[in-house]
């Protein structure tokens, strides 16, 4: 395998690649989990070595992979912050949030396929993760819907109100209430670093509403947690 | 015997929050695969009177002597605690319980299991039968020299697969029944049929009954994995190479995909419905000929009750992949069977048969052949509407008179910009003079393909 170092115009774009893999498996995964929608859609294919459960709905399907189209630009250029799965209940309140919190580490250069099949196995305890979730989670209440939200950083939203990505996908601002959860506890799921990610999830455990942070971090950034968690 | 591993089992399982098979306790801690089921029976024992805190789940494996479909066989399957009793009974002969795995979350399905022991037995991988009791004399590591004779046999025949896509022509030819079922099923329910297969009380690991559905699952997710690179083939630009080959190394499955840079991303960024996958396999080989797609299409879709815009992304997908490689593929992939090529003459007759089973599904050999030709001689591009033009290639080619007439139209599509577009009226106007110079040079030779891209 060539080696790419991070000069590469490729390295953004492989290490994107994988990123927004993992985050369509991860969404659908938990879009099982957490049984948003009945299981009779999914169906099992293989990642990573590994069975995952993937949605069969064409229409969800489009909806999860446009988003994340558009999601990966904004990760090779190391804009966004991190990708919410918000899950609601009928009247649109929060009741959980996945958050996945991109960061990238001060890696030089992807040099092996040793590296990225190590990369493959922390992946692979992530969806391992997000499988057993349910054990520290309480159940949400029928009839919940979810959707994605992206954090950018500084004036990357702009951009993207100009130009669309995809054609008829646009993106709109976020209400406050979606973003906002009140009393929202943390509670860690999984820490993850390797040399091109670095993964950690903390998950937030509340009475009203839960809120699971799984923290990619993508690039070495100057995130604070604190600065995240609502109380 | 110290009862320190009930601690350790309570640290994995309550602490760490992890699925503890027996499988993975006994390489964990490097103990006999009996012992270590004996272990998670005893933890499970000890908490389950204690009564406190959290509640933990358990799975167990079943093994039995039992009458299906009227034939005896040998069941062996996970089952869940809740249905442990159920399983049992059904049961003529009970040979085994012992307890599987022991974890806090209740597990909808038994993937996660797999999971868990995924990279024990990876770590393990030479040894990994050193603490259990299954042995075979006759299963011996083979030596250097006969796993590199093993690879060279291997090689052989997939490098004349790709090139003749036999393989691929013969999986579509296999599967599209069951493929056809199930996509209907899923597709048209989301509900009853795959709610009531999916949800089998059961998680069965090595059941016969299970055996039909994921032997259609695998071949289907085989089938997957051999489209893909077929159309990959003919796929997602060279540019890509680069970012492929890491991809590929994490992707799924890398059947055939020796040669090409092949992106499996085709298959996991948009987890194919088999209808898709139907679709892929039908138009990769039509787009090699590059084809009336729009009849395939249209047999395909009374079936499917599905979005236009689905098929239409993955049609132009399809397209555009087949698009960029063409240079390449025409060389190889491509059998033509008119005289004018000599020099892939040998390939073709297979290539023929193949694609003539496939077309046969669904479409006319008559097109298929024309198909060929048009390939064969010529460039494959997308025009406006993401359909195939094929410019004309060999000037030798005898064809060449015939094609002067649509080449005009041909090259004015060229001239369009590659972007997708759904369905525009003027496309169909362009289309149908295409198609009728077409059908107007089919004696001669493959005009360019608007036959082919027939919108709605």
């Amino acid at each position: 395998m060539a080696t790419l170092t991070r000069q590469d115009l490729n390295f953004g774009q492989v290490v994107a690649d994988i990123l927004c893999e993992f985050l369509e498996v991860a969404i659908h995964l938990i879009l099982y989990v957490r049984e948003i929608y009945p299981s009779g859609i999914f169906q099992k294919r293989k990642k990573y070595n590994v069975p995952v459960q993937m949605s069969c709905h064409p229409e969800l399907n489009q909806y999860i992979q446009d988003t994340l189209h558009c999601v990966k630009p904004l990760i090779q250029k190391n804009e966004a912050e991190k990708v919410v799965m918000v899950i609601m209940d009928k009247e649109h309140h929060p009741v959980e949030r996945f958050v996945f919190e991109i960061s990238q580490p001060p890696l030089l250069s992807i040099s092996s396929e040793t590296l990225l099949s190590h990369v493959e196995q922390l992946l692979r305890a992530m969806i391992l993760k997000i499988s057993v979730c349910d054990a520290v989670l309480d159940n949400n209440p029928p009839g919940c819907t979810f959707t994605l939200l992206v954090h950018t950083r500084e004036a990357a939203t702009r951009n993207m109100e100009k130009v669309q990505v995809i054609k008829d996908f646009p993106w709109i601002v976020a209400d406050e209430q979606e973003v906002h959860m009140e009393e929202a506890k943390l509670i860690p799921l999984k820490t993850m670093t390797s040399d091109i990610l670095k993964v950690s999830h903390s998950q937030l455990f509340c009475t009203e509403s839960q809120v699971s942070w799984l923290q990619l971090k993508h690039r070495c950034s100057r995130i604070s947690l604190k600065s995240r968690c609502k109380t | 015997m110290d009862y320190l591993y009930l601690d350790n089992i309570d640290e994995f399982v309550n602490d760490q929050n992890k699925i503890v098979t027996y499988k993975w306790l006994s390489l964990t801690l490097g103990v006999h695969v009996n012992t270590a089921k004996q272990m998670l029976y005893h933890y499970l024992q000890q908490k389950r009177n204690e009564g406190s805190g959290t509640p933990l789940h358990a799975t167990y494996l079943v093994s039995g002597k039992c009458v299906e479909n009227g034939s005896k066989c040998h069941k062996v399957s996970v089952v869940r605690e809740d249905k442990l009793n159920a399983v049992k009974a059904k049961m003529d002969v009970t040979i085994s319980v012992h307890v599987y795995s022991v974890q806090r979350a209740e597990l909808k399905d038994s993937s996660p299991l797999y999971n868990t022991d995924y990279d024990a037995v990876k770590e393990n991988i030479k040894n990994c039968n050193k603490y259990s009791t299954i042995r075979c004399a006759a299963a011996v590591p083979m030596s250097s020299a006969e796993v590199q004779r093993a690879q060279e046999m291997a090689l052989v025949p997939p490098a004349g697969k790709e090139i003749s896509k036999t393989g691929l022509n013969e999986n579509t030819s296999a599967t599209p029944k069951p493929s056809a079922k199930q996509p209907a099923g899923i597709m048209g329910m989301f509900a009853s049929k795959n709610a009531s297969k999916s949800q089998e009380s059961s998680k069965e690991v090595k059941t016969e009954q299970k055996d039909d559905s994921s032997l259609v699952e695998t071949s289907k997710s085989k089938t997957a994995s051999k489209a893909n690179p077929m159309s990959n083939l003919f796929g997602k630009s060279a540019q890509k190479k680069a970012d492929e080959k890491p991809n590929k190394s994490i992707k799924e499955e890398t059947a055939a995909s020796s040669t090409a840079p092949a992106i499996m991303k085709q298959s996991q960024t948009s987890p194919k419905s088999k209808i898709d996958i139907k679709d892929e396999q039908s138009k990769v080989s039509s787009a090699l000929k590059v084809e009336s797609k729009d009849t395939r299409n249209k047999t395909k879709r009374p079936e499917v009750v599905d979005s236009d815009d689905e098929k239409m992304e993955s049609q132009q997908k399809k397209r555009r992949r087949i698009k960029k490689p063409q240079p390449d593929s025409s060389d190889d992939e491509v059998v033509p069977d008119s005289p004018p090529v000599p020099n892939v003459q040998t390939p073709s007759p297979k290539k023929q048969v193949k694609r003539e089973h496939v077309s046969h599904q669904e479409e006319s050999s008559e097109v298929k052949r024309r198909k060929r030709r048009r390939v064969l001689k010529s460039h494959t591009f997308v025009d406006e509407e993401g359909s195939f033009v094929t410019e004309k290639g060999y000037v030798s080619e005898s064809y060449s008179e015939s094609e002067e007439e649509p080449e005009p139209n041909s090259q004015a599509k060229d001239s369009s910009s590659l972007k997708q577009s759904f369905g525009k009226r003027e496309e169909e106007k362009k289309e149908k003079r295409e198609k009728k110079t077409s059908t107007a040079n089919k004696p001669t030779k493959q005009p360019s393909i608007m036959g082919f891209f027939q919108k709605k």
